[in-house]
């Protein structure tokens, strides 16, 4: 007898069926310490080199001069990118998430295709040129470096992610589900918010959680548009600093005792998407759990 | 999917229309939302292209497939061809590594439930926020050296010598390269390859791979029946995600990859992408001279390729039938389970 | 779904304000002297790499002078430093290499160009056996960098080297991969040093290199030599310092071999020529005992400030940059400026203006 293709053959040839069935186990095993190893020791790199610059100081002041850099902190940045990442997630979330609808839900015909070969180009957007691009476009026409600036180059790159993640969570859910709503009387629109998008909502989570946390880690184009700050600034339209663009200064100067704080913020990155994740772990479980 | 029509009972006429208006305005706003992604592309095109301008006027399309890369005032000339190839080749070592990799951890995730599973999930979303700059600098300085020292020579000795691939494997392994580049990479996606894959294996319909197991196939054979199938051009999306992050990363890459503008078969060579190209040199490039103009149109030609690369697996997707729901599932259960007596 | 980007919002927003009340908490500026003058206002500056760590420096050791004196440099690179500067979205800029005719010619207003600290480019090697001290000059340098000249042993090297046992290892070139200013003085040396490289190569912050791999920053050239055996590269000269390679002496006019240092780099900066034009430099210095490949940095101002405040403050931070900030320089391994051409910067600076008012430096400056 023979096997078509997706079929399944019981019988003489078991011991074939296991081995495969092992190989894969194997597989599955060999690709989790694959990814982890180099994940768990670039993790275990940045607490190595990091772990000593925290201090009271690290957290609450402004740099104090490369000759006594312990003297002082980068507050400034973490104030910076609390701003620039969330003018950044205000808006690029709604946008992503209404995009992925759109595409999900109502996305049949060329205009969709459109846009989602579109999401796809932007994805691919060097961070330099989402950069380059706000540069020529906010930062001369306001006449100087600002955090909204820093926050729009960040929208360029968190729009397609949010809108390709939330389309590809939101198409799995089951179309029953659809529509046994639409059958129970509910409007389309009420339908889509009340009843597909909670049973993604975990999905939806991780793909929000997913572009911030890129943000997080974004240099290049906040360098060109919210320039970095030596001071704590507020103000939304002054230059900014963000904690990735002290790393990337900070970890590449000739003077040494530099290097320790530039991963201190590393590692302080690190934590706070930690923060992020974990929530959005709880805040999905806890929601799966009032959908079943 | 046609809009469908809901029948209530009489005495509802309002109601219905303000629904519908509601509708309408709703399916309205989320696709003014999704025309502005159309329009945010239109719009950085614009800039670029007007940047870039001054180059294509001067080289015209000699540019994309010129090999030289002269700055100096005097001697300009701009070839953006070995660049495109280093993208395309990092990029593709970084997929081919990356996503099996991604997806077979996202597989186990799925299979192994609760206390092991959720910190694991955890630790891996919270690298998706490592800077590139330290992913870069522990690319330079411990990647690197390790590579250079075992895989690459072995790689070198055993690959090298099938006829064929061999060619990629040749010369030596010392020094930065375009492999090493797409390995950081590779290391660089798996977050984002991994998260979104997980969520997508995790909606597949248990009762999918619960009838294949109660018929009696193995673990890795309702896999390959059951959940594979359904979430296909799920994991597609994932490893676009993937691919737009490989191919738009410019800090770590240009850190390893030796930035040395070259075409040839072997990846144990250094090479240039476009956006550590243009990352290495644009805060230096002046609007004066065709220098800055030539990065720009550099970018533009990544936004070309991205183009290229996006429509290509879109056709991809679609072969692999683009199904939603329950016609997936139906599919595999007609096709995939039953045994055929024989 | 609605309650998720609450969340997400309200989560954003509970930071922000967690992180603002921390920044209101500690905005207390350094306890600067506060001596009823003139306390300056917050300037922002970009520019050069070179010389990101002095001038960070400065400023810090400045506000202490005249405490509102926040002044924001971030180190964009020289090309960026004059292009934002052009735009006018800095008040100052700063750049490694002068400016050249048609960078001057797109300014909107006269400037004013002046040098603040000196440095050098070293060539580095890693090569097993081979201590530090190797002795090169131009042209075998501008050889071994267009490739003609392949191993260690080679007798060029060992000419220049009697007694020192070379290997006969390949030799691999490291060279920058983005644009700096570093690369402009190397390209400018080795052009005024070998016709060979003049005609083929050129000089600038990036060309085309005929042999070699390209390493990103200081650092990436750094690291690329150190993990390679056999390398050669060029390196800032306060990079050079921390990075453990090889170092080599290279050949003056005089024809001795001069060891770059603080103090041989600094002999190099009497021969800064004013005005500031294009091709002014400091390269091949005929001093005695002065490093050949020497280099200073450049600051940029607009001769006449429309904000008073803004004008005084960078007129008090530059008068005291170029007296009492050379206090500091060698700590952070820069050379100073010799007196005369310090000198000669502060008599360029006097012609900056206010509105048209001439500016003099504040008391809590000079006292």
């Amino acid at each position: 007898m023979s096997a078509a293709a997706g079929t399944v053959s019981l019988g003489p040839v078991r011991g074939i069926r296991r081995a495969k069935d092992t190989g894969f186990t194997v597989f599955l095993w060999t690709c989790a310490v694959l990814a982890l190893v180099p994940l768990t020791w670039i993790a275990f790199y940045v607490m190595s080199k990091g772990i000593g610059a925290l201090s009271w100081n690290f957290f609450t002041k402004v740099p104090a001069g490369p000759l006594n850099p312990e003297q002082g902190g980068i507050v400034q940045s973490f104030i910076g990118t609390g701003l620039i990442v969330g003018i950044a997630t205000v808006i690029a979330v709604p946008l992503g998430i209404l995009s992925g609808i759109y595409l999900a839900e109502y996305g049949k015909g060329r205009t969709a295709s459109a846009i989602r070969l579109v999401a796809y180009v932007l994805l691919s957007t060097p961070s330099i040129v989402a950069g380059a691009f706000i540069w020529a476009l906010v930062v001369v026409a306001l006449g100087n470096f600002s955090a909204l600036a820093g926050g729009l180059s960040l929208v360029v790159l968190m729009w397609p992610i949010v809108a390709i993640a939330s389309e590809a969570v939101l198409r799995l859910v089951p179309q029953e589900l659809r529509e046994g709503a639409l059958a129970l009387g509910l409007p389309r629109w009420k339908a889509i918010v009340r009843v597909v998008m909670p049973t993604a909502g975990a999905g939806l989570l991780t793909a929000v959680m997913l572009a911030v946390a890129r943000a997080l880690g974004e240099t290049a184009p906040i360098l060109l548009t919210a320039l970095g700050n030596d001071y704590v600034n507020t103000d939304i339209r002054a230059p900014t600093d963000a904690v990735p663009l002290r790393v990337y200064d900070y970890a590449r100067t000739p003077v040494e005792a530099l290097h320790s704080i530039a991963w201190g913020g590393a590692l302080v990155l690190l934590v706070a998407v930690l923060f992020l994740a974990i929530s959005a772990r709880i805040l999905s479980t806890r929601q799966q759990k009032r959908i079943a | 999917m046609s809009e469908p029509t809901v029948v209530l009972g009489a005495g509802a006429p309002a109601r219905v229309r303000r629904s519908r208006v509601i509708d309408r305005g709703f399916r309205g706003t989320t696709l003014v939302v999704g025309l502005g992604l159309i329009a945010l592309l239109a719009l950085m095109l614009v800039e670029l292209t007007t940047g870039a301008w001054r180059t294509f006027d001067a080289f015209g399309l000699r540019f994309f497939i010129g090999t030289s890369w002269n700055p100096v005032s005097g001697r300009e000339d701009f070839g953006a061809l070995p660049f495109i190839f280093g993208s395309l080749v990092t990029s593709g070592v970084a997929i081919v590594i990356g996503v099996p990799i991604a997806v077979g951890l996202a597989l186990l995730l799925n299979q192994v439930r609760g206390s092991i599973a959720n910190p694991l999930t955890v630790f891996v979303d919270i690298l998706a926020a490592i800077p590139s700059v330290v992913y870069g600098l522990w690319a330079l300085f411990v990647l690197k050296p390790i590579l250079d020292s075992s895989v690459e020579p072995f790689l070198i000795a055993t690959l090298g010598k099938v006829p064929l691939i061999g060619a990629l494997f040749r010369g030596k392994a010392q020094g930065p390269d375009l492999f090493t580049a797409g390995v950081i990479l590779a290391i660089m996606i798996l977050p984002i390859v991994t998260a979104v894959s997980r969520e997508v294996i995790a909606v597949v319909p248990r009762d999918l791979r619960e009838a294949a197991l109660a018929l009696g196939a193995t673990r890795y054979e309702s896999v390959r029946l059951a959940v594979l199938p359904y979430a296909r051009s799920g994991i597609i999306g994932a490893s676009m995600l993937g691919l737009g992050r490989a191919l738009g990363e410019t800090i770590a890459v240009s850190l390893v990859v030796g930035n040395t503008p070259r075409i040839g078969w072997s990846l144990m060579q250094p090479g240039a992408t476009i956006p550590s190209w243009i990352a290495s040199s644009f805060r230096e490039a002046t609007s004066v001279g065709l220098h800055r103009s030539a990065l720009l149109a550099l970018a533009v030609t990544l936004v070309i390729v991205a183009f290229v690369l996006a429509a290509l697996s879109r056709l991809l997707v679609r072969r692999t039938s683009d199904l939603v729901g329950g016609s997936a599932a139906d599919e595999v259960v007609t096709e995939g389970i039953y045994p055929r007596a024989g | 779904m609605t309650k998720i980007r609450k969340l997400t919002g309200a989560g954003a927003l509970t930071l922000t304000i967690a992180l603002v009340a921390v920044a209101c908490s500690s905005n207390s500026s350094s306890s600067g002297g506060s001596n009823g003058g003139f306390e300056g206002v917050a300037l922002t500056g970009a520019g050069a790499t070179f010389p990101d760590p002095i001038y960070e420096q400065w400023f810090k050791d400045f506000q202490q002078v005249e405490s509102g004196a926040k002044i924001n440099y971030q180190a964009i690179g020289s090309g960026g430093g004059v292009e934002q500067f052009t735009a006018q979205t800095v008040d100052f800029g700063a750049s490694d290499a002068p400016l050249q005719a048609d960078e001057i010619k797109a300014l909107p207003s006269p400037y004013i160009e002046l040098p603040t600290v000196l440095g050098g480019v070293v060539i580095a090697y890693n090569v097993a056996g081979l201590n530090t001290g190797l002795k090169l000059d131009g042209e075998t340098a501008a050889k071994i960098f267009l490739g003609d000249i392949k191993t260690w042993n080679d007798p060029a090297i060992a000419t220049l080297n009697p007694g020192v046992s070379l290997p006969s290892t390949p030799i691999s070139v490291v060279h920058r991969s983005d644009e700096s200013g570093t690369t402009f003085v190397y390209t400018s040396w080795l052009s005024s040093q070998s016709k060979d490289w003049d005609t083929k190569v050129g000089a600038d912050k990036a060309v085309q290199w005929p042999t070699g791999t390209g390493g990103d920053g200081n650092d990436g050239v750094s690291a690329a030599i150190g993990q390679t055996d056999g390398s050669i590269g060029y390196l800032s000269f306060d990079f050079a310092v921390s990075a453990n390679l090889g170092i080599a002496d290279i050949k003056a006019a005089d024809g001795s071999f001069i060891t770059p240092s603080i103090d041989s780099i600094s002999k190099a900066g009497g021969g800064l020529t004013f005005p500031i034009k294009p091709t002014t430099n400091i390269l091949n210095s005929p001093a005695s005992g002065a490093y050949p490949i020497a280099t200073t940095t450049y600051l940029l101002l607009y001769k006449d400030g429309t904000d008073a405040n803004k004008a005084q403050t960078i007129f008090d931070f530059v008068t005291w940059a170029l007296t009492k900030g050379q206090a500091t320089v060698q700590q952070l391994n820069y050379s100073p400026l010799p007196s005369d051409i310090a000198s000669q910067g502060l008599t360029a600076l006097s012609g900056m203006t206010a509105n048209g008012q001439p500016l003099t430096a504040s008391a809590a400056v000079t006292g």
